[in-house]
């Protein structure tokens, strides 16, 4: 069973404006996420912390966003009395915004690590594997933002499956960090700080999990967490 | 907009008016099976099932003239009184058969009362009304034992304190959130096993409102309610089960908590979260 | 986007226009209010200025000695011989006696018509009353003829000319009463008689008690039938008749029957209650069936709409109390409507009081100088009597017309004030 949530406009068009204007502020948001991981991505690639030098400008935007849209949710639920549908995107929102925030101070994370150790010239080898983990908790995000703006539940759960590689890449590069560790005591520092990036992005993932499945709630009205993937899947066909 | 509302009248003339939801139960005190209602020749209600459950409270929502009103009257046979007002169909409350020829009407409503609309007190002292129903239905033998009823009633609706060193005075001096639990006073004084809520609050200021809601929860611990409102927050806030009518057709019941967070008829979704009139 | 100046000019324009229509109308109103307000002054006072003198009565106070000889009693007489006794004679010759000036036929016999011609029956009640009196002399206050007692209310003193002087008075008795002026024996005092007596051929002696009588029997007998029936039809129709073509049919005749003239009821009352159920003509009970059925459509379709004005919640809420259908017309139904029922049916009974062509058809329009003690005694009513009145020759009934008018008007404006009382009384807010 699958169900469309915009089943038509609300008599009050004013409501249908101020639910527009959240869902297209947490898309917003969500691109200023991406942003960051974007520059995080070109230091990677160019092996120079200056695209990530402005960081931080970016993660006062996203704060500001998740107040304001935090604000309006409040609002909506005091003056609307949302119900149905409507109650439920305001949930799932405050929800996803709450991970997007995150997801935004794990980016942030990965940045000042990756440019401590660059800083520090920090050798390439500790970056190895980290580009492509970059890159495809990057992909993880924009998927799973795409998902929130189409509101589509399959997309959802196909993104949910993914989790398991992002999981099985942070393994590899942890293991690889521990190799590099191992060979030389100096490589050490180099070595944990790439091991945190790693694992900011690794919580990115989770975070992403987060916000689909408050988009399956949000879409079919069903609390889907802390269940496996394949249980959700056979309750939602 | 037009031809919105077009598409889902011809997507409902198309359905087999199948309720969805949760529209029977186990063990009901009400049973209503396969209903219609004619008014002359038109119909207003479409082949309704609904259970009602034991000392629950069942809200009826739904937009102007879906039937919601007719539907409820139907419970008491306070159609009766329209000439052209026709029903038929199996409703049950217990083993007694509503619409049989046999069932006296009197004795019908004495078990299943009603507390309308707007506060109607009788134009007689407050004791009076409270009084009225058992006089006539003949339940005290003396003068004390009315005088026990009338204040316990009273009681039970929380206005004892208010009116007591006032009975004689008349019941329209009232103010309106006192009328109206006056009749629900008047209404339990006759000790029913439902009582039958016609938008009880919608001539009442919020704080009465929010009196009468109260009183609401407190008597379905001895009382079947079925209400019929158009606040939907207040089908929220006091019902355990809800019943979303349309244009006569009953489109969905369930729990109050899934209608009102994740219903699952479209129309219901549409009317809930305002997007149909 | 038309300019905000001219919109301003425009619209100050239509509001001047506005007020104008406003204030023409306003003095429309308050002209027709004038003109009827007029109206109803100029009845007013045209019927006070004829009518208020009939309200006193002329007297003329003569010494009257019962002598024993010339009456041929004693105070030991029995009424029998009271009775027997020439009080006609006796009064005559005492007034003969008491003007010895008076010398010719012509001119005693205007001497004895400027008493009223009861005065005989009136002495010889003095007798039958206190038989003692006989051999003492007693001051008599003797009513004077019509003609006199109209002459000196309306032109005695008067410098009128010819055409003007009303009251049938010749020469000779103007001497005659400037001798009794002279003597102070003429006193003008309330007209008791006029409410104590019945109707009689001398203007001085008629009353209207017999009509207020024939009307209280009369409007008693419509009230006791009309109120009860209307009652019972405006419920039944309104609460528990089927809405049907017949009943439909019904309520057009209802509606109908408050049109037809109340001559055609007369009409009805006489070929059904006289001529075919043989009741007897001119009494109450007739008149009472009579007006019966011309109030009745006017009670009925007031009632009806008294009861259309109880709120149906009210009806409501008795049936969702499980009330019968009777006891909820009853309980609360009835009581609610009874201001409105009692209005119409005060209105009804004012309408029936002041009715007067039917009476005619039935024969109430007979000259009955007893009261009538019961709905089966002749009797006339209030309305007929002022047509009957108002139909005699001599002058004195002119004014007793228009003081009857006023009686009747004072009862109409007391019940017409009942039924603005009772509303306000009874009528609850809800």
């Amino acid at each position: 069973m699958s169900k469309s949530v915009r089943v038509g406009g609300h008599i009050s068009r004013q409501f249908d404006e101020e639910l527009d204007e959240i869902r297209s502020r947490v898309l917003k948001m969500g691109g200023l996420v991406e942003v960051q991981l974007d520059k995080v991505l070109d230091a990677l690639r160019d092996g120079e912390s200056s695209p990530i030098i402005d960081i931080e400008k970016v993660d006062d935007e996203i704060n500001d966003l998740e107040m304001q849209i935090d604000e309006e949710c409040t609002q909506i639920l005091a003056r609307r009395h949302p119900a149905a549908g409507d109650l439920r995107l305001i949930i799932a929102t405050t929800k996803s915004v709450r991970d997007l925030e995150r997801i935004g101070d794990e980016a942030q994370r990965v940045a000042d690590m990756v440019r401590h150790a660059m800083d520090r010239d920090a050798s390439k080898k500790a970056f190895k594997g980290l580009l492509s983990l970059t890159e495809h908790v990057k992909e993880f995000l924009h998927e799973t933002l795409n998902t929130y703006a189409r509101m589509k539940t399959r997309n959802a759960v196909k993104i949910m499956r993914r989790d398991q590689e992002i999981d099985s890449e942070y393994s590899r590069v942890v293991r690889r960090l521990i190799e590099f560790m191992k060979k030389d005591p100096e490589n050490i520092a180099d070595g944990l700080d790439v091991m945190w990036a790693a694992r900011s992005l690794e919580r990115i993932g989770d975070h992403c999990i987060n916000i689909c499945e408050n988009v399956i709630y949000l879409v079919e009205g069903q609390d889907i967490r802390h269940q496996n993937v394949d249980e959700v899947k056979e309750q939602l066909s | 907009m037009n031809t919105a509302i077009n598409n889902t009248m011809s997507e409902i003339a198309k359905e087999t008016y199948q309720t969805v939801g949760k529209p029977l139960l186990d063990s009901p005190k009400m049973s209503i099976k396969n209903t219609n209602v004619f008014y002359g020749a038109k119909q207003a209600i479409f082949d309704v099932n609904l259970d009602v459950g034991h000392n629950q409270v069942i809200s009826m929502i739904g937009p102007s003239g879906c039937g919601k009103s007719t539907f409820l009257r139907c419970l008491n046979r306070m159609n009766d009184t329209i000439d052209i007002c026709r029903v038929d169909g199996q409703l049950m409350l217990d083993d007694l058969n509503i619409y049989d020829k046999k069932v006296d009407v009197v004795e019908l409503r004495a078990r299943v009362g009603m507390v309308f609309q707007k506060p109607n007190p009788f134009p007689k002292s407050i004791y009076e009304n409270v009084a009225y129903g058992a006089r006539i239905h003949g339940l005290t033998d003396n003068k004390v034992e009315l005088d026990e009823l009338v204040e316990k009633s009273l009681q039970r609706c929380g206005l004892w304190k208010e009116v007591k060193d006032r009975l004689d005075e008349p019941a329209t001096g009232l103010s309106g959130g006192q009328q109206q639990r006056l009749c629900i006073a008047r209404a339990i004084a006759v000790n029913p096993e439902v009582i039958l809520m016609d938008e009880p609050c919608s001539a009442l200021d919020p704080i009465a409102t929010a009196t009468v809601e109260e009183l609401i929860h407190e008597l379905s611990e001895n009382f079947t309610i079925c209400i019929v409102t158009h606040s939907m927050q207040q089908a929220a806030r006091v019902s355990q089960r809800t019943a979303y009518f349309h244009l006569g057709k009953l489109i969905e019941v369930n729990d109050t908590s899934t209608v009102f967070t994740n219903p699952e008829h479209k129309l219901t979704e549409e009317y809930i979260t305002g997007r149909i009139g | 986007m038309i300019d905000q100046e001219i919109v301003a000019q425009k619209r100050a324009a239509q509001l001047a226009k506005r007020h104008r229509a406003e204030s023409r109308f306003k003095w429309f109103g308050r002209l027709s209010i004038g003109f009827g307000l007029l109206c109803v002054l100029f009845l007013f006072t045209d019927i006070i200025s004829k009518g208020i003198g009939a309200f006193t009565q002329t007297y003329i106070n003569i010494e009257i000695p019962f002598d024993e000889e010339k009456l041929g009693l004693t105070p030991q007489s029995t009424e029998a011989e009271i009775k027997a006794a020439s009080f006609g004679s006796f009064f005559k010759k005492t007034l003969r006696e008491q003007n010895p000036e008076v010398t010719g036929r012509k001119d005693k016999r205007s001497l004895y018509a400027l008493f009223t011609s009861d005065a005989p029956l009136i002495l010889r009640d003095m007798v039958l009353a206190d038989p003692s009196i006989i051999g003492t002399t007693q001051t008599v206050s003797m009513i004077a003829d019509d003609d006199f007692d109209t002459y000196y209310k309306h032109s005695y003193g008067r410098d009128l000319p010819e055409d003007k002087v009303i009251g049938r008075i010749n020469d000779f008795q103007v001497s005659m009463l400037n001798k009794f002026v002279d003597a102070g024996v003429v006193e003008k005092r309330f007209n008791t008689i006029f409410f104590s007596n019945a109707d009689s051929r001398e203007p001085e002696l008629a009353g209207i008690k017999g009509a207020i009588m024939g009307s209280i029997l009369t409007l008693f007998v419509t009230l006791i039938l009309s109120f009860p029936i209307a009652v019972a039809t405006a419920i039944y129709l309104e609460e528990f008749a089927p809405k049907n073509k017949f009943t439909d049919f019904i309520e057009v005749n209802i509606n109908n029957l408050a049109a037809v003239p109340s001559v055609i009821f007369g009409l009805l009352g006489l070929a059904v209650f006289i001529n075919f159920f043989g009741m007897p003509r001119s009494v109450p009970l007739v008149g009472g069936f009579v007006l019966t059925l011309m109030t009745l459509p006017t009670i009925i379709i007031s009632s009806r709409a008294a009861i259309k004005a109880v709120p149906p919640s009210i009806r409501d809420a008795a049936l969702g109390m499980g009330a019968s259908k009777v006891q909820t017309v009853l309980h609360h139904v009835l009581p609610l409507a009874m201001p409105g029922m009692l209005t119409g049916t005060i209105i009804g009974m004012a309408q029936a009081l002041g009715e007067t062509a039917p009476l005619l058809m039935i024969g109430m329009v007979a000259f009955i100088v007893d009261t009538p003690a019961s709905i089966t005694d002749s009797a006339t009513v209030l309305p007929v009597q002022i047509f009957l009145w108002s139909d005699s020759p001599e002058r004195a009934f002119v004014e007793k017309t228009s003081a009857a008018i006023m009686v009747l008007l004072g009862f109409l404006i007391f019940m017409n004030s009942m039924a603005v009382w009772l509303r306000k009384r009874l009528e609850r807010r809800w």
